[in-house]
């Protein structure tokens, strides 16, 4: 079996998350590697449809939820076009786990905060379920989580749960124009709904992903706000095709996203050249 | 190790067909015909006589051998519900090559680097285990050589199992590896024994090489690191139609494409392909993002990746100096000019600061 072979996983469940936008849950066909299969928050894998090809999604799901992973994605190219037609019970290829991972260790017994715009919820609503399964473990929890319309807003059942639970402090936002007359959340840009809602930076950690504007206008907003370069972490997914640092396109500068990422803090951005 | 032996045109001769005999596939430089020129393209030899060991640089490089354009990763087949995944079947092919230039052997063991860190790719070292490399040393360079700017020479060994150095009717050979030695010594009767240490070389090619570029390139490396906004940058990258001909000759460059291939409803294959860090659709997101969204910035990052990237990550160069890009560069970028470029602005930022 060679570095490209993927495992078999099966389709067991799909939820239209919008329009042009669902999640997959997917089981492991060899019980064996089912049992085995471990991964940490914000690690990634090369999903594929045979005869369509490979596309590299996080895995959506949180790893204290076990026996299946999930996968979100947004209909756009030739992979997602296909993984759009399988159906419930058919087979998929799975690699990975790859890449490195949020620090849930180091952000135990802290504030989180966590920032996302649109389809950019998936990778932070697993370490959301990861910190929620632990949920005495961390201190105030915030979501802050923005999409372009109300229909865009993805894992809609899952942001009613965490309106409704008093451990979650849930702020929802949608560009202007995008609301519907019972909106109930902000009109607003997600980086104008941080700098109104933020909690303080005290003893904080952020977790942001989403559009590449909304990372770029988030990060120094809250190094602004004063939470520290370093506490600040946010996910990249630059085009990858082997997710094992050789196929050569994911680097920026010196980084290759798929081994030294795709979790970087805003101080290591920082260094990096602005290729993201 | 580093025992040497003696080859003498016929028994060179043999000594190939020996190899062919026994099903081995011999891959050299191969004397053609292109529009009344003679050139040399690396391939797999049929006759021992077709052998052209001196002369002009093949085309080509050896990349092909370890680092197919186009290999197969697995074959897969709908069975009832699930899908059957199959390894390729073909194995890999036990090679030997006669007559890699040094820039093509070193290459290899340059590449080895990426391909064997943290994860290792069985594909790319399966090849590389199943192929046995004897360069020779160059006899002839144009102006695009600049191997000895990038610590090699045309007498250099790097990457090779044994070495050839033409003599007097024949070659001495070297022997650098294990496997190298293994080889000679299965095919022993077609060696002699080495009377006296082969002439040293004339320095003459060497120094034509270096007449055509010298560099630091630690030197280059820091500028690298300090000038990613440089206006050169642009400057330089306005003629490039980002075509990627150059990393596809490159013996080098390594990025690839993992794409599928259908081959009927219910079955297909997965291929990997060559590809190249030029065409604008490399790093385009599905969304039509482009982290690199301009030529500018593409031939930065293969100037970058090459001289201050894989430095800086695996502590070698990513060029041989072979100068294969310089020669197929239908705009007529110039490496060679342009490496030196950047050296008198190295030059020029290390005196004033």
């Amino acid at each position: 079996m060679n570095l490209y072979q993927p495992h078999l996983v099966r389709i067991e469940e799909m939820i239209d998350e919008t329009s042009d936008t669902r999640t997959l849950r997917l089981a492991f066909e060899n019980p064996e590697i089912a049992q085995k299969f471990d991964f940490k928050a914000g690690q990634f894998g090369e999903y594929s449809v045979f005869g369509a090809g490979e596309c590299t999604f996080c895995i959506a799901s949180s790893p204290t939820r076990k026996g299946y992973i999930e996968a979100s994605f947004k209909v756009v190219g030739k992979v997602t076009r296909a993984m759009r037609r399988l159906n419930v019970g058919d087979t998929m290829g799975f690699r990975g786990p790859y890449g490195n991972h949020f620090p849930l260790e180091e952000m135990k017994g802290k504030n989180i905060v966590f920032i996302a715009g649109g389809i950019g919820l998936a990778p932070v609503r697993c370490v959301i379920w990861n910190t929620l399964d632990l949920r005495d473990q961390f201190k105030d929890v915030t979501i802050i989580y923005g999409a372009r319309s109300v229909a865009d807003l993805v894992y809609k059942r899952e942001l009613e749960e965490w309106a409704e639970r008093s451990d979650v402090r849930l702020h929802s936002c949608v560009d202007p124009g995008g609301e519907t007359p019972d909106w109930k959340g902000e009109v607003c840009f997600v980086p104008m709904l941080v700098e109104k809602v933020v909690p303080a930076p005290q003893d904080a950690f952020a977790v942001v992903c989403g559009p590449p504007i909304v990372i770029m206008l988030t990060l120094p907003l809250l190094e602004k706000m004063g939470f520290a370069p370093e506490r600040i972490y946010t996910t990249l997914e630059n085009r990858m095709k082997c997710g094992l640092g050789k196929c050569g396109r994911c680097n920026i500068g010196s980084v290759y996203v798929c081994k030294d990422g795709p979790v970087f803090t805003s101080a290591q951005l920082k260094m990096l050249p602005p290729e993201y | 190790m580093n025992k040497r032996r003696m080859l003498n045109e016929k028994n060179l001769d043999a000594f190939v067909q020996d190899l062919i005999n026994a099903g081995t596939r011999v891959i050299s430089p191969i004397r053609r015909k292109e529009q009344g020129r003679e050139t040399a393209t690396y391939a797999a030899v049929q006759n021992p006589e077709e052998i052209l060991l001196a002369g002009p640089q093949p085309a080509l490089p050896l990349k092909d051998v370890v680092f197919p354009p186009t290999e197969t990763l697995f074959n897969w087949k709908q069975v009832k519900s699930s899908i059957r995944i199959k390894e390729n079947p073909e194995g890999f092919k036990k090679t030997v090559v006669i007559g890699a230039r040094p820039c093509d052997a070193a290459a290899m063991e340059i590449v080895d680097r990426v391909m064997g860190w943290d994860y290792r790719d069985e594909l790319w070292f399966g090849r590389r285990q199943a192929t046995t490399v004897l360069a020779v040393a160059c006899s002839q360079c144009d102006d695009a050589c600049f191997c000895t700017a990038v610590g090699l020479s045309p007498t250099n060994a790097r990457g090779a199992d044994c070495f050839l150095t033409p003599g007097e009717g024949g070659f001495e050979v070297e022997t650098l590896t294990s496997k190298g030695e293994e080889l000679l010594e299965s095919h022993h009767g077609r060696f002699t024994q080495a009377k006296d240490p082969a002439k040293t070389q004339p320095a003459e090619l060497e120094n034509k090489v270096r007449a055509n570029l010298s560099l630091q390139p630690e030197k280059i490396q820091q500028w690298l690191e300090r000038h990613f906004d440089d206006p050169l940058w642009k400057q330089l990258a306005l003629r490039c139609h980002g075509c990627g001909a150059c990393a596809f000759i490159c013996p080098t460059c390594h990025c690839f494409d993992i794409v599928d291939e259908p081959e009927g409803i219910d079955c297909g294959r997965r291929r990997r392909n060559w590809d190249a860090c030029q065409p604008a659709l490399f790093t385009m997101h599905g969304s039509g993002h482009n982290p690199r969204k301009d030529q500018t910035a593409r031939f930065r990052q293969r100037i970058m990746h090459k001289f201050n990237i894989y430095p800086a990550r695996f502590g070698e160069i990513l060029c041989t100096g072979c100068g294969r890009c310089v020669r197929v560069c239908a705009a007529g970028m110039d490496l060679v000019s342009i490496l030196g470029e950047i050296s008198y602005m190295a030059e020029e930022a290390g005196s004033t600061s």
